[in-house]
């Protein structure tokens, strides 16, 4: 089967290193995306995202002047934003828990952890093609909904019950 | 926390899947192969990426060393981080473990000159012993000798012994 026209897509790689993002490149490349843009930091990222409007947008996050956050913080809120819903997958080295969620509540709709694989770069972009978030917007915030799953898409086993029958209670700790 | 109100939930067009189109019978693994392939040629320049890489950590320590700054402590930390990030797949996942316990050196210590430059040069280098003796696994003796003592110095600093 020939599965998705990657062919169709405009892929925007941000990364100040040039051989991460060579990699990157040549990944999406052999996945059949023929238009990609790339910058080299922040600031040529947001020129680009406005001159060329990409479909998706992978943005290292540790760049210097404008920062990957600072970027995605733009790309959602301000009024020269192209789309503001443009799936950002974030790809970083950054792992701990408190960084993706300061991505998360930035915007980023995807996380890819370095070191990069073919399997992670194929699994965040049909995640941001299969299972788009709803987008939330409130006083504070706009962006994709943080929550990583609605309720009705989980079809696993009923874990609460579980749970708060294992939980210790005053009366027995 | 009061939760912020009014709060607007919708869900936007998806036009990325309107464009790509579906995969309904799975995964291209034809595409998933080009890519293993694509990432293999590129493996003769990795060790190249890398000692650039490498070179720039030593050229950012250098500077720090001579003026410890806001600016030279950012510079230093990034060229870390970049070999955290990057060593892993660049097949030397020693260096991706050592510039790891540089960068949480780096980060934990707020004030530039505060950060120790004796063990800031022991990570430095340590990673140029790895890659010089092409140390590509993750079970070497030696490198896990060393990398284990960085930790553990680290770990030491951190906790204020």
């Amino acid at each position: 089967m020939s599965g998705y026209r990657f062919d169709r897509l405009k892929v925007l790689v941000v990364d100040d290193n040039q051989h991460m993002r060579k990699l990157v490149v040549a990944i999406l490349q052999a996945f059949g995306v023929v238009q990609i843009f790339e910058a080299a930091d922040g600031n040529r990222a947001w020129t680009t995202l406005r001159e060329a409007n990409p479909d998706v947008v992978i943005l290292d996050w540790m760049m210097e002047g404008l920062s990957g956050i600072d970027v995605v913080k733009m790309v959602r809120t301000s009024p020269q934003t192209p789309n503001p819903f443009v799936p950002i997958i974030m790809l970083t080295g950054y792992t701990q828990i408190d960084h993706v969620r300061q991505a998360r509540d930035a915007g980023v709709n995807e996380f890819l952890a370095k070191p990069v694989s073919v399997k992670a770069v194929m699994s965040r972009l049909v995640s941001v093609i299969e299972h788009p978030r709803p987008y939330v917007r409130t006083k504070a915030y706009f962006g994709p909904c943080r929550r990583r799953r609605g309720k009705e898409e989980y079809r696993g086993p009923e874990r609460r019950a579980t749970q708060a029958d294992a939980m210790p209670t005053d009366a027995a700790a | 926390m009061a939760r912020q109100l009014p709060i607007e939930i919708f869900m936007p067009p998806n036009i990325l899947k309107a464009k790509v189109g579906s995969a309904a019978g799975g995964i291209d693994m034809a595409a998933i192969k080009r890519a293993e392939a694509a990432m293999e040629t590129l493996k003769v320049e990795f060790h190249d990426w890398l000692a650039s890489d490498v070179a720039q950590l030593g050229t950012s320590r250098d500077a720090f060393a001579a003026a410890p700054s806001a600016t030279t402590r950012e510079d230093l930390f990034r060229a870390a981080h970049d070999l955290k990030g990057e060593a892993d797949t660049f097949e030397y996942p020693m260096i991706a473990r050592m510039a790891a316990s540089l960068t949480k050196l780096i980060d934990a210590t707020n004030v530039s000159t505060a950060i120790p430059l004796g063990l800031v040069d022991a990570h430095v280098a340590a990673i140029r012993v790895v890659f010089r003796e092409k140390i590509k696994t993750s079970t070497d003796r030696i490198a896990t000798v060393l990398v284990e003592e960085l930790e553990a110095r680290v770990a030491e600093m951190l906790s204020g012994a």
